[in-house]
């Protein structure tokens, strides 16, 4: 028996001579949690890419030991027969499938002559359900029944069915609420017990501290450092990861702010799938010139729907009253809205932030190509002058402006979205979870134009389900619950708990 | 295995390049076993004449399919708008410049019918283009009494069958050239004045030169026989027009921002229904030009006419290196894809092969390039 389950020695992958990988080495134990941490575009997901054969073995160098022999695997399905399964940050589930249908997609139990028993699949995924600590789950409902915690569990469910003796988690966190990643992280430490390995890969430090054993940083393709979980606090953690010292995490600095320009009045939205229920219910707030106004709740309360009511482009039936300056102003579209001066930065990035084949110049540009245009013709040149200042103020990392935006890390897109939806010069910015999947230093950096912004006299309305987050920039913090309004709260010393109570509908005031 | 990697990457990033080479293929072919027949100045003068109607409707099909829809009407809307200008050419005796007036009047508006239906009313363009398909067709059986309608007008004839006099051939290309050099300085001096990075001096004198000798080349071929065929000039206007358009028009930008991602599209501000109904009104347009180029050429509006256009313009399209997937695709790659198919149908003619064997033969090429585009695409990402 080898003393690691896995062993990754100095691998190197590079795309087109850029080296996305440089000589990385990872080991992991039985039974070990390995967190894997790093900024965004820092290698991470490329590694694991490496690992589960995505990249098969040939098209990168280095060697992978696999409880001490040699792994060349030429695709995931091998991988997947030693027995390493990714999870990715992205849920894999065929909406319209049953729970069991996805468990055993691809390896389905079969009796005679092909036909499918599913007295066995359903039997063996209901025990599943109950390793999991979900036994309401019916396995025979289509997994679009369920929320996304179901479902990052049903992924897992899927992941052991395979006989998983090493489970990658890609940013397994991201859109579960605080309860479900409570679930979540007691299951991984009950695998570990069980005897599987983990490598989690995340952003949130908090959660790693709590089920890995061992920390593995790395930046820039290199490996910086592997020392064991108790060793490290993290601001330590931080620190490896940008390679910098971060004093001041929110750069909240005082900034005048002025009269009501922005008013939203009896905002609600029905739910698309069931017309009766009401999914923002009656909400109204106040938006001042200047102001950082932060929006709290738990996931699914009705922040993104309200935001994409005020914004025009709520899928379903939806009632709002928008007031700038006073005046009551029609917004049906978001093309509306941007003429009038709205702009929003949108939750899901890749979606309904990026247009994946086109550079990262002309996704700058994608709303105002009309601002260096006469009778429809652009002007190139005035246009490519505007890019490069916006990529530079953005600090947008690109080889060059014409690069095809899919290209580049979560964090520069995220910067080239932001970029995008300044040009216009919105007087109301609208920011939906604006740094998930962005690290930290990316992340310092928004927050650092956020401040620019309402310095200029911008307003934000900015969603986030992280409370440091929100509490660290915010001026003033609504709460929504359950589609109302729960909490306007000023923020002068505001706490975490006085924020979450309101969420959860706690609220002595 | 590496130089076949890189092969495969130059050419997933010069398309134009791999499609090049597969016309001189195709060309070599058919002239070594023509015994030359193939590449006499008669027969590529022939060639590109017969390619012209294919290039219109591709010019506008390729733009529909980089937004990530499909029209399967534009055969039958050529057809019927053919028709259309024979009865008005026949019955009522129009002024061609009228009747032309007219009918690209009409064809713009079914096209915006069309793209009203798909992006305003929300049915998907392969219905709605299969709707018009059969109604287009049937209206225009009603319209001709299903016979074959003589056209009258010597000028509407010419519009499909005159060559251009040999000096104005070359007064246009002398003029073409003079353009693209004052446009490329242009281009050049508009960076200098906003202090962006400018390609080497020798670079764009060398791509110019290359320019010269191809136009050289092509109206010289062409002038050696009649001159060039009127409607080979409208392809080519439309190929300049379209390929500004496609590279320095908001119109154009949108275009390919719409088939890449809608949602992020829309979500940006942009009004995406609009861009989308207007593409239809474009590919109308297009339809219009070939159906009037096609009556033309036969000298008269027939009941059949541009029965499987569609095809052949959607093949052309995406042999021509456009994407199924949406968002990418060039116009002279689908006027090129165009000129493969002429090339085949052509050759395989001239060589008196079988007209089963031609459609097989096509729709093999056509599975082949798709093929290709599926795999350099994969190995991307």
């Amino acid at each position: 028996m080898a003393e690691y389950l896995l062993e990754m020695r100095g691998i190197v992958k590079d795309f087109s001579g850029v080296k996305a990988l440089n000589g990385i080495d990872l080991a992991v134990r039985a039974g070990e949690c390995v967190g894997l941490c790093g900024e965004n575009g820092a290698g991470k997901s490329t590694l694991m890419k490496v690992l589960s054969a995505v990249y098969p073995h040939g098209s990168w160098t280095g060697q992978i030991l696999w409880n001490g022999q040699e792994l060349k695997a030429r695709g995931i399905r091998e991988t997947e027969e030693a027995g390493i399964v990714i999870i990715h940050q992205e849920l894999m589930l065929v909406p319209h499938l049953s729970v069991t249908e996805n468990i055993f997609l691809g390896n389905e139990i079969t009796g005679f002559a092909g036909t499918l028993d599913y007295a066995a699949m359903h039997q063996r995924a209901a025990e599943l359900m109950r390793d999991l600590k979900m036994p309401e789950v019916n396995v025979a409902l289509p997994v679009s029944q369920y929320g996304g915690g179901h479902q990052q569990l049903i992924e897992i469910a899927k992941a052991l069915n395979k006989k998983a003796r090493l489970l990658i988690l890609d940013e397994p966190t991201s859109s579960l609420t605080k309860a479900e990643t409570a679930i979540l992280l007691d299951i991984i430490l009950d695998l570990k017990k069980k005897g599987v390995a983990c490598v989690m890969i995340s952003h949130k430090l908090d959660e790693i501290a709590a089920v890995c054993d061992t920390i593995s940083v790395i930046r820039d393709g290199t490996h910086v450092g592997t020392r064991p979980m108790g060793e490290l606090s993290v601001d330590q953690i931080i620190t490896m990861m940008v390679g910098r010292e971060i004093t001041n995490l929110f750069p909240r600095e005082e900034h005048p702010i002025g009269e009501v320009i922005f008013e939203a009045r009896n905002v609600t939205c029905f739910d698309i799938d069931n017309p009766a229920r009401k999914k923002v219910d009656d909400v109204s707030f106040q938006l001042r010139r200047g102001e950082v106004l932060g929006v709290a709740g738990l996931v699914g309360a009705g922040r993104t729907e309200l935001a994409m009511a005020i914004f025009g482009c709520y899928p379903g039936k939806s009632s709002a009253t928008v007031l700038l300056d006073g005046k009551p102003v029609h917004i049906d579209s978001p093309q509306t809205a941007v003429k009038s001066g709205l702009c929003l930065v949108p939750e899901d990035r890749k979606r309904h932030g990026i247009v994946p084949l086109m550079g990262v110049g002309h996704n700058i540009t994608l709303s105002v190509p009309e601002q260096f245009s006469r009778f429809g013709v652009i002007d190139q040149a005035a246009e490519m002058q505007t890019i490069e200042k916006m990529i530079r103020r953005m600090r947008i990392k690109t080889a060059t402006p014409m690069l095809a935006i899919q290209g580049l890390s979560g964090g520069n897109q995220q910067k080239a979205v932001f970029a995008k939806m300044l040009l216009p010069a919105p007087r109301v910015l609208i920011l939906d979870e604006p740094t998930r999947g962005v690290d930290v230093g990316a992340k310092y950096e928004i927050y650092k134009l956020m401040m620019e912004l309402v310095k200029e006299g911008m307003s934000i309305i900015m969603i986030s389900s992280e409370l440091p987050e929100l509490l660290g920039m915010s001026d003033r913090v609504l709460v929504i619950g359950e589609g109302r309004l729960r909490g306007d709260f000023i923020n002068n010393g505001l706490s975490q708990e006085t924020v979450m109570a309101a969420a959860i509908g706690q609220t002595e005031t | 295995m590496t130089f076949f990697r890189s092969l495969q990457q130059v050419f997933s990033r010069y398309k134009i390049l791999a499609l090049l080479i597969a016309i001189a293929l195709i060309w070599s072919f058919f002239a070594w076993q023509s015994e030359g027949a193939f590449l006499t100045a008669r027969n590529l003068s022939n060639l590109l004449r017969q390619m012209a109607i294919t290039a219109m409707l591709a010019s506008g099909m390729v733009f529909v399919i980089i937004a990530g829809e499909i029209d399967l009407s534009v055969g039958s809307m050529l057809g019927l708008l053919g028709g259309v200008a024979a009865v008005l050419d026949v019955s009522f005796h129009l002024p061609f410049g009228l009747n032309l007036a007219i009918v690209l009047t009409l064809g713009l508006l079914l096209g915006l019918f069309n793209g009203y239906w798909v992006a305003y009313l929300r049915v998907p363009s392969f219905i709605v283009g299969l709707a018009g398909m059969l109604v287009f067709r049937g209206i225009l059986l009603a319209v001709t009494d299903g016979s074959t309608i003589a056209v009258e007008s010597e000028t509407f004839i010419g519009f499909g069958q005159a060559y251009l006099p040999i000096s104005v051939g070359n007064v246009l290309a002398v003029l073409l050239f003079v353009m693209l050099v004052v446009l490329t300085l242009r281009a050049r001096a508009n960076r200098v004045r906003y202090q962006l990075a400018v390609p080497p001096l020798w670079q764009e004198l060398g791509k110019l030169a290359a320019i010269a000798i191809i136009i050289a080349g092509f109206v010289t071929v062409l002038n050696s026989y009649e001159g060039i065929p009127v409607p080979v000039l409208i392809m080519l206007i439309i190929l300049g027009a379209f390929s500004f358009m496609a590279r320095n028009t908001v119109f154009g930008r949108r275009i390919y921002a719409v088939g890449s991602n809608l949602e992020a599209t829309r979500l940006s501000g942009v009004n995406t229904r609009l861009v989308k109904m207007a593409l239809f009104g474009l590919m109308g347009l297009m339809c219009a030009l070939a159906g009037l180029t096609n009556t033309a050429r036969l000298a008269a509006g027939s009941p059949s006419a541009g029965n499987m256009g569609e095809l052949d313009a959607i093949a052309s399209c995406f042999i021509g290196g456009t994407s199924m997937r949406g968002g990418s695709g060039t116009i002279l790659g689908a006027i090129i894809g165009a000129l493969i198919m002429a090339s085949l149908d052509n050759g395989m003619s001239m060589l008196s092969v079988e007209s089963y064997w031609q459609m097989i033969v096509k729709g093999s090429i056509l599975l082949l390039a798709v093929w290709i585009d599926v795999v350099s695409g994969s190995s991307e990402r």
